[in-house]
């Protein structure tokens, strides 16, 4: 009655190209090519160290468990942050139908050698937000007789944050460290909140202030960290709750927070936001300039300048959405 | 010259605990030295639960049953005051993680959650869903960024430094730069985890875990225990040697071979696939021997039966690992397996308080052997380990390094460090670290791995012997300074023919069998000749010379291992 077992394996000669590059040798990074019989269950990883251990014992890249926990070998396989132990080579080499293949370091992080970077200033960043709990002193008791209690439910708001690796993929991809080397980055502020919200913390004024030294309003919500993170901790989902608690906590005289608040405010009002007047409202006096500047523009090209909002339609029914949540609010205080 | 109070090599669980111990006391010059990153330590790997007899779950529980269920565990060779003191210890260390923000899974009342666990006679395994040593290792660390611990990292340590009596330092490689170093410190404490990269590629450990503590250790005079012991986990990925948890088989998955029977009936009728897990190794070995394995020497743990809905709802983790990394999903066809080492019982020989027969040398955790594990170790009880004896290693050392001044320097310390590395640079042959390491890695799996028998043992030592010959004129090719990932990798088989060559000696000279080591001409445990240690030193020769050390036996006397 048993069947025999005949696994289906593939073999598929592909051409690994890879980034290449060592400071007391090279100028400039360079690629070389590879070619590697990729078979079925190859990951990116493999790949690698059998071309390490074949071809080229000099080439150079980060790896240790090998199953995705300890966040070592994060590279850009065709220009997107994976870890190379938990990528799968086949799907990817048939995929382009070209049986070849790009890896080159993360982005953002300056490059050691080959695919190596050096990612302590993404620690740097972490360590500068209190990244560790500070004991809530009604929650924690003050002997190791017990624990404290907090419910599944309460642990449930962060838990899934806890999964974070470091791994740095979110870093590599991030819109505003591109532009903003001083910007923290999505996982510090993941871990910053993370802790914010843990009942038995007592820090979370400290690490708001520190996520707003370190940019917490530069995130563009573009949510490219969101999409490479192997853990699925979903990063700005996080920098929108921080930014969430700091006005909830009474942060009400940022940019950012500014804007958020005239975001809200505007669509009770008018049913719409005020965007003529977005700038003042934002940026104070400063406002001004860009809106003048704005309206110049517009007088070129023969347009009539209001700084008027119009009301839609629809306006007396977002006020009757925004009176219902006052109710609410009300009740819920 | 660097110079330190106490430095910690080796950045997980164990090395962690003590940095923070001695970093919360803020009198002395504490650094960890680590080869990695401090969170890509092994420890993250961990993913079942810690063992503490918190009771939270089962009231009847108490440590004294810990106790017991870990001596027994251990078929007997764990040193019984040792054991007594991790499980007497265990509710206070697993509290201090928890005030410290250990995420642990809740139960209804609020406390910390606890699930059953192999060879425990009460639920007592403290858990974060399968992610416990991931989050360990992570407040460990945070708290550590909180308490300004110094990290070294990416620095290999290359030797220590004693001079006879009192530890001196270590000296070091900076992978960044090139640069060797000698550091300077009154206690090392070794906390470099395991050895079960020995079998190369058929282990679930690390690249990393290559025994580079117990190799220090070793060429430093000191002596290595119970080295032979290095539990098997039946279940782990063809390619990789990621572990397929126990759950796969708790919720009804059958292990087939490659004529697609269901093996198990021939050696364990009543159990099948819930049979102990030394015994399932030993069963997947004896149908790959005779030839009913699969093209890869593999069996299968099949789960298609359960159907999609189950396998989506009880088991998303294991179905992610089968994608990710074999390549294959489990919905559909069956899951290529084989048995890998994972964890190593065996390590440097210390006392209850991780200090070695050197003062001012210490170790913890999976590199160290007080020893608590014996000859088997208990599920939940490695994560256990690393956090008391991490604990109390840095307790002593603190104390030592306050009551005791710096000793003199050798001179010239850094001759010997630099003359190695030369060596490898320069190498006479074309012999390379890969092909040495797989040679060594097959010959281990096959001559001292799961099945032992004395002809087998005596091949792995001479073979083991021919491949020192040949690393001997091994050259390294990468000649840049710069994270020279090259010479790591050689510096690290140089460690592991080391601690093979001690396992396979062990193994030769122990007649018996007893937990995780099988000798096939020798089936039988016996407590007459062999209820003792394994105790290798270097002998001057190079080869190692093995003395025995009787077990200390406080209160559970020896009986038979059943479930």
């Amino acid at each position: 009655m048993s069947e025999k077992i005949i696994p289906t394996r593939e073999k598929i000669l592909a051409n690994i190209r890879i980034q290449r590059f060592t400071p007391d040798k090279d100028r400039t990074p360079y690629f070389d090519n590879f070619k590697v019989e990729v078979e079925t269950g190859m990951t990116v990883l493999e790949a690698l160290r059998l071309i390490k251990n074949q071809q080229d014992s000099s080439l150079t890249f980060r790896a240790f468990c090998r199953s995705a926990i300890c966040g070592s070998c994060t590279v850009r396989v065709n220009a997107d942050p994976v870890l190379a132990c938990s990528t799968q080579l086949l799907p990817i080499i048939k995929d382009f139908g070209k049986a070849s293949v790009t890896i080159t370091p993360m982005s953002n992080l300056p490059i050691l050698r080959d695919l190596v970077v050096d990612i302590d200033p993404v620690i740097e960043k972490l360590a500068k937000m209190h990244p560790y709990l500070m004991k809530n002193k009604e929650r924690i008791p003050k002997t190791l007789e017990q624990e404290s209690l907090m419910s599944q439910k309460e642990l449930t708001q962060f838990g899934q944050l806890t999964d974070c690796i470091l791994c740095g993929a979110c870093f590599s991809t991030c819109s505003a460290v591109k532009v903003d080397k001083t910007y923290a980055g999505p996982l510090s502020f993941a871990k910053a909140y993370r802790f914010s919200i843990d009942p038995r913390d007592s820090f979370r004024g400290m690490r708001i202030q520190a996520s707003m030294d370190q940019g917490l309003w530069s995130c563009v919500q573009c949510r490219k960290c969101i999409k490479v993170c192997p853990k699925d901790i979903r990063p700005a989902d996080s920098i929108r709750d921080m930014r969430r608690i700091a006005i909830d906590d009474g942060i009400h005289d940022t940019p950012g927070s500014r804007r958020a608040k005239a975001y809200t405010d505007d669509v009770e009002k008018f049913g719409q936001v005020n965007k003529p007047m977005l700038p003042v409202i934002v940026n104070g006096t400063k406002g001004w300039a860009a809106i003048e500047a704005a309206e110049v523009g517009l007088k070129k090209h023969g347009l009539e300048v209001t700084r008027q909002v119009c009301k839609l339609p629809g306006q007396s029914g977002s006020a009757k959405v925004y009176s219902k949540i006052r109710e609410i609010e009300k009740k819920g205080k | 010259m660097l110079t330190y109070d106490v430095l910690i090599v080796g950045s997980g669980g164990a090395g962690l605990y003590a940095a923070l111990k001695s970093r919360i006391e803020e009198d002395l010059q504490v650094a960890v030295l680590t080869k990695v990153y401090p969170t890509r330590s092994h420890t993250s790997a961990a993913q079942g639960g810690v063992n503490a007899a918190l009771a939270n779950k089962d009231s009847t529980d108490t440590w004294e049953q810990h106790w017991f269920d870990t001596v027994k565990g251990s078929d007997y060779l764990a040193d019984q005051e040792a054991a007594e003191l991790m499980c007497r210890e265990a509710p206070e260390v697993i509290r201090e993680m928890e005030h410290w923000g250990c995420p642990f899974d809740r139960t209804k009342a609020g406390k910390i959650a606890q699930r059953p666990f192999g060879g425990a006679s009460k639920p007592r395994a403290c858990y974060a869903e399968d992610k416990i040593g991931h989050v360990m290792l992570h407040t460990l660390y945070e708290q550590g960024l909180r308490h300004g611990v110094n990290y070294f990292n990416e620095w290999v340590t290359l030797s220590l430094i004693h001079n006879g009596q009192r530890c001196l330092g270590v000296n070091a490689l900076n992978t960044r730069t090139g640069q060797l170093h000698t550091i300077q410190a009154k206690a090392v404490i070794l906390a470099t985890g395991g050895y079960g990269r020995v079998y190369w590629n058929r282990t679930s450990n690390a690249y990393g875990n290559t025994g580079d503590g117990a190799a220090l250790a070793y060429r430093a005079g000191l002596p290595l225990k119970d080295m032979e012991f290095v539990q098997f986990h039946p279940t782990g990925l063809r390619r990789t040697g990621i572990l397929m948890s126990e759950g796969a088989r708790g919720e009804g998955a059958y292990l087939l071979n490659a004529l697609g029977e269901r093996f198990m009936s021939r050696y364990a009728p009543d159990k099948m696939e819930l049979a102990p897990r030394d015994l399932i190794s030993r069963a997947i070995e004896t149908e790959v021997r005779e030839g009913r394995g699969g093209p890869d020497a593999e069996v299968f743990l099949d789960l298609t039966h359960l159907g999609m809905e189950r396998i989506l709802q009880r088991l998303p983790q294991i179905r992610q690992l089968c994608i990710g990394f074999e390549g294959i999903d489990p919905i559909e066809e069956p899951i290529p397996i084989k048995p890998t080492a994972h964890y190593s019982m065996g390590g440097i020989h210390t006392d209850i308080n991780g200090l070695s027969p050197i003062e001012g040398i210490y170790a913890a955790g999976e590199s160290g052997c007080v020893s608590v594990h014996g000859a088997n170790r208990l599920g939940g009880n490695s994560l256990l380990d690393i956090l008391v004896f991490g604990r109390r290693a840095g307790n002593h050392a603190l104390e030592y390094a306050r009551q005791n001044d710096f000793q003199p320097m050798i001179t010239n310390p850094l001759a010997t460090a630099e003359a190695r590395i030369q060596k490898l640079m320069d190498g006479e042959s074309q012999e390379r670290t890969a092909d040495i390491r797989r040679e060594m890695g097959n010959l281990m799996a096959e001559k001292a791995g799961i099945y032992r028998v004395a002809a087998d043992l005596k091949q792995a030592v001479a073979g083991l012997a021919e491949l020192k010959v040949r690393f001997k004129r091994l050259k390294v090719r990468d000649k840049s300074k710069i994270f020279n990932t090259e010479l790591v990798a050689a510096l690290e088989l140089e460690n592991m023919l080391d601690v093979a060559e001690v396992i396979s000696q062990g193994a030769l000279e122990r007649v018996e069998s007893r937990g995780a080591h099988y000798r096939e001409d020798f089936p039988k445990r016996d407590d007459k000749n062999w209820l003792k240690h394994t105790m290798a030193t270097k002998g001057s020769d190079d080869r190692p010379i093995l003395d025995f050390k009787p077990v200390t036996i406080s209160r559970f006397q020896p009986e038979e291992r059943t479930y």
